[in-house]
């Protein structure tokens, strides 16, 4: 056939073209991760223990607690975190749960687990920009550290 | 037999396509091109997913770069992979077009890509998680063979592929019976299928993205479905359908036979004359193998004929066929036909038994289309068919001319082809017969000006 070179080149750069539009508009909404939307809902669903609504406007005074977030599943794997505030600061986090479905996952997690930690300390939240190259680890942190100061009432 | 009764009268006469006969579909460009476009932009978005899959920061850390080599060259691998046997399905909209030889040799020329892609694809991945993880290549070989979800047996698929790989190399393929590399060649689809896990399982663009997983396995069900669709339903339907038989073998030259097949609605069978089917004699030695022959006149309900020259075991079995024998058939396939006519009229050359497709093409030429027939053999005996083929020729006001001799006396070149037709310049080729003798018409045409589009030629590969 004649010009056959020409027809597929015009099909790949309409291809190409097509899927990077797509992923840019598909991507284009919150570069800042963690949830959406915060329902107060889910904050009343929480079980969270003892968590009084005074100590939330305090600084970092009163005792310390801790809630479990929701265990996460992402893309390679499932995380939950696990957050402890001492009235509205956050002061201590860890991964107490951690299960990927291979080990290259579980090394990469375990590599960008530490930097979103000091993310959140730093950001005393789950409003975190997140480790780049490991985008879905990222997000499923956010959202499990969201789930848990949702439980403990701490905005 | 029935058969030369049936065929004697018509092609002394020449008649013109028996009323009797459907006219058979007509090849459509336009969808050959569609195809074109769209296999081009399967490559582009699989192009663009591996690329979107990655962030630059990714890219920059330890062993990015060639995890992304991986997955890009994963990827188009298993697209490539997915167009070769897509190339093979014979859809029959875009097999009309490119014809049965034209699948072939894309599907041929493809071939070494996506095998060499997938190769690096495992070598690239391999290195690049090793460099993440900051072991050693061999460690990280053993751990992704027995941690990593479904890699093991896409590990085995690659083996399968590479080792098919290697047969397929023209030194050793050659050495292959045909048949047997055919069967090893078949388990190209396992290799496929075992692959096919480890990429929704572990693909960067796959995890967490339910619409490329829907699309993509969509894509290979699909291209599934066509195969055994065009490869294996429509076979066998034709063959339940037409039910032919073998009612006669017929000696037409040395080593040439006629076979002459009865069966039902054969008038409903959409022929064009210059096609072939593959044809599986079933007797106990021949079921397994299906072989390509012409169909050496259109059918005449209830006979249809083909005509095979003894080259290799099966042809010359066919020759030991006993009527009564029951025949599968696969096709028809080939672009060889009226349809790919450019010019006005035709020029028809054919060396040995590639005279079976032009007396078959002569058929279905008009009354008035004065075709110019030139036919090649060493000896007067290897004009099979001579007697038929004048005939159409005749009747439809057109010449033949016999070149019989060594291929020095019988030399066609740039002085003595325009001797012969001296009106090529408004004539499409058509040339059938053994490779070499195909080839060296076709770089004639070349050198004479004759576009390539008006050049149509069938290689008899053996």
């Amino acid at each position: 056939m004649r010009r056959a070179g020409w027809y597929l080149v015009t099909g790949a750069v309409a291809g190409f073209a097509g899927v990077l539009g797509f992923h840019v508009g598909g991507t284009a909404a919150p570069a800042v991760l963690g949830p959406p939307t915060r329902t107060p809902a889910a904050s009343a669903a929480g079980s969270a223990p003892a968590a009084t609504p005074s100590a939330r406007a305090g600084g970092a005074t009163g005792s310390a607690r801790t809630a479990a977030g929701s265990v996460v599943q992402y893309g390679y794997g499932q995380l939950s975190v696990t957050v402890t505030v001492r009235g509205s600061q956050i002061v201590a986090v860890s991964v107490p749960v951690l299960h990927t479905i291979d080990q290259y996952s579980q090394q990469l997690a375990e590599q960008v687990i530490p930097m979103l930690r000091s993310e959140v300390l730093a950001a005393h939240g789950a409003q975190i920009h997140g480790v780049s190259g490991a985008t879905y680890t990222s997000e499923a942190y956010a959202r499990s550290i969201q789930s848990a100061l949702d439980k403990l009432h701490v905005r | 037999m029935g058969y030369e009764s049936v065929v004697a009268p018509r092609s002394r006469q020449g008649r013109k396509r028996q009323q009797a006969l459907p006219e058979p579909r007509r090849p459509r460009p336009a969808l050959a091109r569609a195809g074109l476009v769209a296999a081009g932009a399967g490559l582009g978005a699989v192009t663009a997913l591996a690329i979107t899959a990655e962030t630059g920061a990714e890219f920059r850390a330890a062993g990015g770069a060639a995890t992304f080599l991986g997955s890009l060259t994963g990827l188009v691998g298993t697209y490539l992979a997915l167009l070769m046997v897509l190339l093979v399905s014979r859809i029959p909209a875009i097999e009309r077009v490119l014809g049965q030889d034209g699948l072939l040799r894309w599907h041929r020329r493809l071939a070494p890509w996506p095998i060499s892609l997938l190769l690096a694809h495992a070598l690239f991945i391999t290195v690049g998680y090793a460099q993440a993880a900051r072991v050693g290549l061999w460690h990280q070989v053993g751990v992704m063979l027995s941690s990593y979800p479904d890699v093991l047996i896409a590990t085995v698929g690659l083996g399968i592929m590479a080792a098919i790989g290697v047969l397929s190399l023209r030194a050793i393929r050659r050495r292959l019976r045909r048949e047997t590399w055919w069967l090893i060649h078949l388990y190209m689809y396992l290799a496929l299928a075992l692959s096919f896990a480890h990429v929704l399982a572990l693909g960067p663009s796959f995890v967490g993205h339910p619409l490329t997983r829907i699309v993509w396995s969509v894509a290979w069900a699909g291209t599934a479905g066509l195969v055994l669709c065009y490869r294996f339903g429509l076979p066998v339907v034709r063959s339940m359908r037409h039910r032919l038989v073998v009612a006669e073998v017929r000696q037409e030259g040395p080593g040439v036979v006629s076979v002459i097949c009865t069966g039902r609605n054969l008038d409903k069978l959409p022929i064009t004359g210059g096609q072939f089917f593959f044809w599986r004699f079933l007797t106990r030695s021949m079921w397994w193998q299906a072989h390509p022959y012409t169909v050496s006149a259109l059918p005449q309900p209830p006979y249809l004929r083909l005509t095979v020259k003894a080259v290799g075991d099966h042809s010359a079995a066919v020759a030991r066929l006993r009527p009564g024998t029951r025949v599968a058939v696969e096709g028809p396939y080939g672009a060889f036909t009226k349809f790919a006519q450019q010019r006005p009229q035709a020029l028809l050359v054919a060396a040995g038994i590639g005279v079976t497709a032009l007396r078959s093409l002569l058929e279905d030429l008009p009354r008035n289309a004065a075709p110019v027939v030139l036919l090649r053999g060493t000896r007067p005996e290897d004009l099979v068919l001579r007697k038929e083929v004048a005939d159409l020729v005749r009747y439809r006001r057109g010449r033949v001319h016999e070149l019989v001799g060594t291929r020095e006396q019988m030399l066609l070149d740039e002085r003595s082809l325009p001797r012969l037709v001296p009106d090529l310049h408004r004539r499409d080729i058509y040339v059938c017969g053994p490779e070499g003798f195909v080839t060296s018409i076709v770089d004639l045409a070349a050198r004479l000006g004759v576009p390539a589009e008006a050049v149509h030629h069938e290689a008899y590969a053996l």
